[in-house]
């Protein structure tokens, strides 16, 4: 009877391959490896996540990746930027690019905070993952743009982005600019300090993209009855 | 060859041999392909013909040569006919018809295989047939179908009555199912021995999901049981290692643990100290890396033990990210032994305790690699 779920709980493949498929079989969920998770007690929890608990208990769990830790150094939005920033592999230039980022973000605000004056100290952040968070929070757009057709031609119809795409965009754009646009013999860690440093001030390269997004979504604001979803 | 086989062992026997080799797995697929030669020349698509099934009384009377043949088999060996277990059957069959066979499917066997069931014939001598749904094709499934509408009636008049009396209360106690899951599409062919396709397993899943949302349905509970699994706790199947103690009176357990291809074996010793020795070496020494030596604190962290336990730790093949992925799941797996249950648990729902089932993918023909194809050229 339960036995019977051995079946569905191996190392799995696909009987026809689907393009994306991956080896745990799809009954298994999602790790949560944050402590504080499992810490509330049953009374504070609402309806949908005492069944969450629930069916956890009852369902396999898939492993936590190598990229993910238990740790208060370890944060999942920094994690997804590294993984994006890495190339060919190279897990360990992408985080050591982070680590310098970061560094770089404190040396400069903590300088700003012992030039200026007592009024103005308060007024300035040091802490560097609340400004990339920050930073982040204000390269995401709001609309995207989706190319529908509609009698023979293309029209960029605006659309709300999903979550996970707004968070997607705005970490690329921020990447693409820093290898791009800048001089030939700056590190990527300085350009990406300054262009966060930028964004945390709604200033820069990035947020001019965003604004430039959101202006193409307002002209095209008569083609929003396009989309059908 | 195996087909000679059969024939010296049921000459060999005589009767009770004979009986016996007739479940052999092996006689049968031997004399199924000589029966099959001759209506091989009568049907064209033997593929077609699907799995073997069979009756209730072939089974049966196969189930009780089995017996008789175990019985004269004890005998022959000098053993107690009672209590001849399956491994002594291997034992004896082995003894008496030693094979020298690579293939070990192709050697002698006595075993009894599970039996797919066939549907009995489901008409009487004058033609008709006993089911009044024989003409739909499916009839167990529709039969089914039309028992469950039934009850949904049942359920409906029985609602109409108290509403009627005055007593009807829209939040009467739905079933309560515990945790169970509905038969699969493979399980429901199996109970109605009958090949249904995916659409009719999900009409019959909604239409048991519609009956399961009306008020007083746990009037037809016992109905909707049968159509359930229950679902284990998952905790329950982990393995715990076990505690030992040395010669100092330390408290330690042993784990293994695996990723792509690296093996590793960590000993966790409750000393109080904290210190990580791999392969003989300091761990910092051999992890420079941060995020490795990241996932071996990993488990130890999260438990909130950093500082308590000394571990050995063994690590050879594949690469460091993998090296490090296996080490966590030995710490893990060591850990377990020192905590309670329910912490268990907790690292289970964290991800410490699966062993990650990634592989590097294999390189197909005509493909560059796993998935990078060659570059497509219009001429």
């Amino acid at each position: 009877m339960a036995a019977s779920i051995s079946g569905l709980l191996k190392p799995w493949t696909p009987r026809v391959f689907l393009v994306r498929w991956s080896r745990y079989n799809p009954y298994y969920l999602e790790p949560e490896v944050s402590k504080e998770a499992y810490s509330r007690p049953a009374t504070e929890l609402s309806a949908e996540e005492k069944e969450q608990r629930e069916l956890k208990t009852l369902r396999p769990i898939k492993a936590a990746t190598s990229g993910v830790s238990s740790s208060v150094f370890d944060d999942p939005v920094i994690s997804k930027f590294i993984n994006m920033m890495m190339e060919h592999g190279n897990k360990v230039l992408a985080r050591e690019i982070m680590t310098q980022t970061l560094e770089n973000i404190k040396k400069k605000q903590v300088e700003k905070y012992h030039k200026a004056s007592e009024g103005e100290r308060e007024a300035i952040e040091c802490n560097p993952y609340t400004i990339f968070h920050q930073a982040l929070e204000n390269c995401k757009p709001v609309v995207g743009l989706a190319s529908i057709q509609k009698g023979g031609k293309y029209y960029q119809v605006p659309i709300p982005l999903p979550d996970n795409r707004r968070r997607f965009l705005a970490m690329k754009w921020m990447i693409t600019e820093c290898r791009d646009n800048k001089h030939r013999r700056t590190h990527m860690y300085e350009k990406l300090s300054q262009e966060l440093l930028a964004a945390f001030g709604k200033e820069g390269n990035v947020m001019k993209k965003k604004y430039e997004l959101h202006k193409m979504a307002e002209a095209n604001r008569a083609y929003a009855h396009y989309r059908w979803w | 060859m195996a087909a000679s086989c059969v024939r010296t062992v049921g000459s060999f026997l005589g009767k009770c041999m004979t009986c016996s080799s007739s479940i052999n797995t092996v006689a049968t697929q031997v004399s199924q392909q000589v029966e099959l030669t001759y209506s091989a020349l009568c049907r064209k698509n033997l593929a077609a013909a699907g799995p073997e099934k069979f009756t209730l009384e072939y089974i049966q009377k196969q189930v009780e040569e089995y017996e008789i043949g175990k019985r004269h088999l004890a005998n022959m060996m000098g053993e107690d006919s009672e209590n001849f277990t399956q491994e002594d059957i291997d034992r004896s069959i082995t003894y008496l018809f030693p094979s020298g066979l690579f293939e070990k499917t192709a050697r002698p066997l006595m075993k009894l295989i599970h039996f797919p069931l066939h549907k009995a014939v489901q008409w009487g001598a004058d033609g008709r047939p006993f089911h009044f749904l024989f003409y739909t094709g499916k009839q167990s499934y529709y039969s089914l179908m039309h028992d469950l509408y039934g009850k949904i009636l049942k359920i409906e008049k029985h609602q109409d009555r108290l509403r009627a009396k005055g007593l009807f209360s829209q939040d009467a106690q739905l079933i309560s199912l515990g945790p169970s899951r509905w038969l699969t599409k493979e399980e429901l062919e199996l109970l109605l021995v009958e090949t249904i396709s995916t659409h009719d397993y999900d009409r019959f899943i909604k239409l048991m999901e519609h009956m399961l949302c009306m008020p007083y349905s746990s009037t037809e509970e016992e109905f909707v049981q049968r159509y359930r699994r229950l679902l284990e706790a998952q905790s329950l199947k982990q393995l715990v290692p076990l505690l030992e103690k040395d010669e100092n009176g330390v408290a330690f357990s042993t784990a293994e643990g695996r990723r792509k291809t690296s093996d590793s074996s960590v000993i966790l010793r409750d000393c109080g100290s904290g210190h990580i020795t791999v392969n003989g070496q300091d761990y910092l020494q051999y992890f420079p890396v941060l995020q490795d030596r990241e996932q071996l604190m990993f488990p130890l962290q999260f438990m909130g033990v950093l500082g308590r336990f000394n571990l050995e730790c063994k690590v050879s093949g594949g690469g460091r990210s993998s090296q490090a992925g296996a080490l966590r799941l030995a710490i893990s797996r060591a850990l377990l032994s020192f905590l309670s249950e329910g912490d268990g648990e907790v690292m289970r729902q964290a991800g410490l305790l699966t062993p990650d089932p990634r592989v590097r993918e294999r390189k197909k023909p005509g493909q560059e690699g796993a998935r990078r194809k060659f570059t497509w050229k219009k001429r």
